[in-house]
């Protein structure tokens, strides 16, 4: 598990890295997807096999499924001549290192609370993680699941109107 | 593996999103800078619930998928509109509210 956890943080970011240096987009969602699947990796050693099936279904495959058809949409040749300006790239690095050393600042610092529910990994696992994540979601958050459908709706009319010739 | 090695990838994920963020003019890289912040968030949560024995945070998680999805659809709405408008997705070229 300790070495699972190292291979696949690497993999994570190292594939991020290439995310946001690639000139190419295309070489960029593909380096995502790569992300995505590492990422899946870890819900997979933290006991959460839905979840990693969840991401790499909806992530990997339908959110950068449409990614890949719109820059399909888009002139490539043109958009690979966007330059970057240096200037900007030297005030977000150093903005990110502070944001970084305070986040590791505070995570290193802190103390942790005691762990405080009941479903421990023999629990989840005897039950099974997909019942247990089906029983909350239908009981305890019934109502956020139903705002999520209003979500959906008004993404789909949203996206209708954004691709729409004429308003 | 403690919850402290997970957060600080999540950290590190974040940070990289972010800065992406800031420096690309790229209106599709942006959007997939986007997509990283919110899986490193998608991992903290997981992370600390998996500590705190709690399903909250994993619950949560398929709330955020939920929302990626729709911002997905919306924002490459909104690329190929500008696309279509400007014949360029730089998003320097945005600039039609300025004085």
């Amino acid at each position: 598990m300790e070495a699972l956890f190292y291979v696949f943080s690497i993999i994570t970011i190292f594939s991020a890295l290439m995310v946001i240096t690639m000139k190419n987009p295309l070489t960029s969602a593909l380096y995502l997807v790569l992300c995505f699947f590492a990422l899946a990796g870890f819900y997979v050693i933290l006991d959460m096999q839905f979840l990693a099936a969840m991401q790499v279904l909806v992530y990997a495959g339908a959110i950068m499924v449409l990614v890949v058809l719109v820059i399909m949409l888009l002139n490539l040749s043109k958009i690979k001549k966007i330059k970057a300006d240096l200037h900007q790239i030297f005030i977000a690095v150093i903005i990110l290192i502070i944001l970084f050393a305070e986040i590791v600042l505070y995570i290193t610092k802190g103390s942790l609370k005691k762990p405080t529910g009941i479903y421990t990994r023999a629990l989840i696992n005897k039950v099974g993680n997909t019942q247990i994540i089906g029983e909350f979601l239908f009981t305890k958050y019934i109502f956020p699941f139903e705002v999520a459908s209003i979500l959906l709706l008004v993404a789909i009319i949203g996206a209708y109107l954004f691709a729409k010739k004429k308003y | 593996m403690s919850v402290n090695g997970y957060l600080i990838v999540a950290s590190i994920i974040f940070c990289i999103g972010a800065l992406g963020v800031l420096m690309r003019k790229n209106l599709i890289v942006v959007f997939m800078s986007l997509e990283l912040m919110f899986n490193a968030a998608n991992l903290g949560l997981v992370a600390v619930s998996s500590y705190l024995n709690l399903i909250d945070g994993d619950i949560f998680v398929i709330f955020v998928m939920v929302v990626a999805a729709a911002e997905a659809a919306i924002a490459l709405g909104i690329a190929v509109a500008f696309y279509r408008e400007k014949g360029t997705v730089d998003i320097d070229k945005a600039n039609e509210l300025k004085l």
